[in-house]
């Protein structure tokens, strides 16, 4: 399987880490809510120094959307994140492949996980 | 302290890392735990610098490439060749504290057994190379101005790289 992603017509090439899966596992979970960069850090596990490239990365290949939520008066607004439709359906063809890939270790060579 | 360092690296970050920068800076009020809140100070940290860095340099060549024509690709090589040479000493002055340490010691001072100590240890790794890399950077800052640079650019990466490692495994 490959880890590399082509997104055209940008043509632009997006390595996808184990670490950039998981993030895009999480925003799967619920794919048209926004997220919070803490809440999206303790689901998938990751630390700021490792999440917060990844969201960069995502948001410069167009498959990350951001925006600012004013919710308290007087405090500074919150960041928040959704995958974009090109982002989704990166992320819907990555998780179907990652799924075959362990389903097809499993039954051929009796891998758990 | 470490939330200081955070909101001084995005201050003085260019605008679109700042951007990101806020965001990570205003997560920081929703984080548990102190020592939680430190680990992602210290992680968000080092993601704005991985994120301005190199559009730093790249608007900083753009600009001298600008300014000076055609005969800037020699002076930014020479700029690069010096810092590079600097990073290396830097490199080679750690190993040869670590080399001291780890064989020297025990050639020299068998019954001291310094390569199990740990301020030893922190000694060879950080306070013996850190304490080599400034008095040699002030030495050549005059007549070797890029080298003593690269030499400072080693101490500031072994510092990072310490900092990270110490908030990462504790």
């Amino acid at each position: 399987m490959s880890i590399y992603v082509d997104l055209a017509p940008r043509r632009l090439r997006l390595r996808l880490s184990p670490q950039t899966l998981r993030v895009l596992d999480a925003f799967l979970e619920a794919p048209k809510d926004w997220r919070y960069g803490y809440d999206i850090s303790r689901n998938t596990g990751l630390k700021s120094g490792t999440l917060y490239p990844i969201l960069m990365r995502l948001a410069e290949r167009e498959l990350l959307e951001t925006s600012w939520e004013n919710s308290e008066p007087g405090k500074p607004p919150r960041h928040l994140y959704r995958l974009t439709p090109n982002g989704l359906r990166v992320a819907r063809e990555h998780g179907v492949r990652l799924a075959t890939g362990r389903v097809a270790r499993i039954v051929l060579g009796g891998v758990k996980n | 302290m470490a939330s200081k360092l955070l909101a001084a690296a995005v201050r003085h970050s260019p605008p679109d890392s700042r951007c990101w920068g806020n965001a990570m800076l205003r997560e920081l009020d929703f984080v548990e735990s102190d020592w939680a809140a430190v680990l992602w100070a210290l992680g968000s940290t080092t993601a704005i610098l991985k994120h301005a860095v190199p559009r730093g340099v790249r608007a900083w060549l753009v600009k001298h490439a600008g300014k000076r024509g055609e005969r800037v690709p020699k002076s930014i090589a020479r700029s690069v060749a010096g810092l590079a040479s600097g990073v290396v000493i830097s490199a080679c002055v750690l190993a040869a504290c670590l080399f001291g340490l780890s064989r020297l010691s025990l050639v020299l001072f068998p019954e001291w057994q310094l390569n199990q100590r740990a301020w030893a240890q922190w000694l060879a790794l950080l306070g013996m190379p850190e304490a080599i890399f400034v008095i040699t950077a002030v030495v050549l800052w005059r007549k070797r101005r890029t080298v003593a640079a690269g030499i400072l650019l080693g101490a500031v990466i072994l510092i990072m790289h310490v900092i990270v490692h110490i908030a990462t495994h504790g």
